[in-house]
């Protein structure tokens, strides 16, 4: 027991060490090029945790990338890319703020039943590719990729004749009620009631993947597809469900976002939360208890790339770049699947074995 | 009503169409050679984005836009071979590395605007040049077609007259042959000695290529500057395009002249007021339909 858990350190090891050696390669010609180089590392560095609201912000960006992470976790593992995550979080949102403002429902119902018909709206998008691939085999990374586009003007073309408050000056939907919005947990910063969701559906989802019969049916579904046929076990069910349960996450993670940290809904792009849930997933080796210290991971260097972005003359989309070399760095098989490395981790489990 | 229709009979709406056709066939073919190679570029977005800039800045320091255009290709073709080493040589997943190169795109070429003008909008303080609309001699005189046929970017002519040669180069040539056999089983050309690695790396490259120009002609020719994320999903539908083109070169065309009418006519809609929306979606709608009915079409052929 001891041994394999020291042979997954090794790999978590690898890992920081990589994030490490790639934020400072880019880091350092950056802060070079400023007048105060030691300012500008010691802001991105340390300026995350220098007061509450800082650390608060951290947990504020992780919440809505957590979700879409698990989402991603949850349609991978099944064998699937699925890409439609980016579109379900933007129509979970939209889903989410139109039931508040045109349903109207009051009391404490308001929210979750605003978050529940946004993750069932935000769900078509995963499940319509999903649909397509199991039915006819359409390849899924593709069209769920276009799909996120036509759901963005589907979406536009609902916000601005449907939902539109007329009396705004800018497309947006009319004042969400204060009934469905989330509650506000810290002081100065946007961190809700969502950051709890988040956590409680990270653990459930690590639960169903590594403890329940379904989760273990759906990796071997995602790992093996052979084996599972001859397991007889109903692939195409398996995958199905685990589109519709990736994409109701994806669209909770877009309602999420909407009802905690915005009075209106006011996207007319797409965020791109999605796309980031995917280099959680990526980032987490695809295991959902991870998901949440490598959510944190992503939301501090936001952070630190805002306050540069707001204290030195150093725009925050470096942060852009730095997310892109670790996506890369992280997935790259010379490093994690170096014979070396992967001798030295048998070896440590072997020793157990004995 | 009447106004649509005085809108639809403007001799001016062709010119509109391939002003609005010519980056998606040019991004299109790279996607397409790209693809056929087995490595879809997923960051043609990004690319777009580079080639962009690119031109821009080095028209507006050299003074000469085609030493920016030169620039954009250059510069967007080591892209190309810069994503082509980080999947076969670093290992790193192809769609991770595309989605990467996107954001990465997206963010650097701010940064870099950020840094070269002080602005993170737009490049309009620095003086960047154009490429010219070329008239083709005794063409254009021609009454009628003339107009029609004389007179656009010179990027438009450049994309269309690349159509035969893409087609060429991959149906007709030892490095297509090479090309589709890498794309369609990598195992089978390396025992027939072809080197995957470097057919793939050549088809980002030249993938890249294409990239760069259709980047170039959106801020050379449809505008004259560069403003952060100009390129508004047209790497995706890009993407698109050669999924509805099935992988050929002229289908490719095909497309983006649907594509771009589709393009056209939500243009005209919004400025009638009517919902342009509708029409912003048909790119995205119509190839999964076309990959759906294909994919499905071939599946009942191989089970008879």
């Amino acid at each position: 027991m001891m041994r394999s858990i020291l042979a997954s350190l090794v790999q978590l090891a690898t890992t920081v060490l990589v994030i490490a050696a790639v934020i400072l390669v880019i880091l350092v010609p950056l802060s070079l090029s400023q007048p105060d180089p030691g300012a500008v590392l010691f802001a991105f560095l340390l300026g995350p945790f220098d007061s509450v609201r800082h650390i608060g912000n951290i947990a504020e960006a992780a919440t809505p990338i957590a979700l879409t992470g698990l989402a991603s976790t949850v349609i991978f593992r099944a064998g699937m890319f699925n890409l439609g995550t980016e579109g379900g979080f933007f129509l979970g949102g939209l889903g989410a703020a139109a039931f508040a403002v045109m349903v109207g429902i009051q009391g404490p119902l308001a929210a979750p039943l605003a978050i529940l018909a946004g993750a069932c709206i935000g769900s078509v998008a995963c499940i319509v590719p999903g649909y397509l691939r199991v039915r006819h085999g359409a390849p899924e990374m593709v069209t769920s990729l276009v799909f996120n586009f036509a759901l963005l003007f589907a979406g536009l073309l609902f916000l601005s004749y449907v939902l539109r408050d007329p009396t705004a000056g800018a497309l947006t939907s009319p004042k969400i009620p204060a009934d469905a919005r989330l509650d506000r947990l810290l002081q100065g910063t946007r961190l809700n009631s969502g950051a709890i969701i988040a956590v409680v559906a990270c653990i459930l989802g690590g639960i169903w993947l590594f403890a329940t019969r379904s989760g273990l049916n759906t990796r071997i579904v995602g790992s093996s597809p052979g084996f599972a046929a001859h397991l007889g076990l109903p692939i195409t069910r398996i995958t199905m469900a685990t589109q519709v349960v990736g994409g109701l996450i994806a669209g909770m993670a877009g309602a999420v976002e909407v009802l905690g940290l915005y009075t209106r809904f006011t996207w007319v792009s797409l965020p791109g939360l999605g796309w980031t849930g995917i280099i959680v997933a990526i980032l987490a080796r695809e295991n959902p208890f991870l998901i949440i210290p490598a959510a944190l991971f992503l939301g501090y260097l936001q952070v630190g790339g805002d306050i540069l972005g707001r204290s030195m003359d150093v725009p925050s989309e470096i942060v852009g770049i730095l997310t892109a070399a670790i996506m890369v760095a992280v997935t790259a098989k010379i490093i994690f699947e170096n014979p070396r490395l992967l001798r030295a981790i048998r070896s440590i489990k072997q020793q157990e074995a004995k | 009503m009447d106004a649509f229709f005085a809108t639809i009979a403007d001799p001016a709406l062709f010119a509109t169409v391939l002003r609005v056709m010519t980056p998606l066939l040019l991004a299109g073919l790279g996607v397409l050679i790209s693809d056929r190679a087995g490595v879809l570029n997923i960051g043609m977005e990004g690319m777009m984005l580079v080639g962009a800039l690119t031109g821009v800045l080095v028209s507006a320091y050299t003074g000469n836009a085609w030493l920016g255009f030169l620039a954009a290709l250059i510069v967007c073709g080591f892209v190309g071979w810069v994503m082509a080493l980080v999947v076969n040589g670093l290992g790193a997943h192809l769609i991770i590395t595309g989605i990467a190169l996107n954001m990465a795109a997206a963010a650097g070429t701010t940064l870099v605007l950020f840094f070269a003008t002080g602005d993170k909008g737009m490049s309009g303080a620095l003086k960047s040049e154009v490429l010219p609309n070329v008239g083709i001699p005794f063409i254009a005189d021609i009454p009628v077609l003339g107009p029609l046929v004389s007179g656009h970017h010179i990027l438009t002519y450049l994309a269309l007259l690349s159509v035969p040669l893409v087609s060429i180069l991959m149906l007709r040539t030892p490095f297509g042959l090479r090309l589709r056999a890498v794309g369609m089983d990598p195992k089978s050309a390396a025992t027939a000695g072809i080197s995957v690695k470097r057919v793939q790396a050549a088809a980002l490259v030249l993938s890249g290529v294409f990239g760069g120009a259709a980047g170039a002609y959106l801020s050379m020719g449809y505008v004259s500057w560069f403003a952060s994320n100009m390129t508004a999903g047209r790497g995706f539908i890009a993407i698109a395009v050669e999924v509805m083109g099935m992988g050929s070169a002229w289908g490719a065309l095909a497309a983006s002249l649907i594509l771009a009418v589709a393009e056209t006519a939500a243009i005209t809609m919004q400025s009638l007021g009517l919902p342009h929306e509708l029409m912003q979606m048909i790119p995205y709608v119509v190839p999964i339909v076309v990959l759906t009915v294909y994919v499905s079409r071939r599946r009942a052929r191989q089970l008879v």
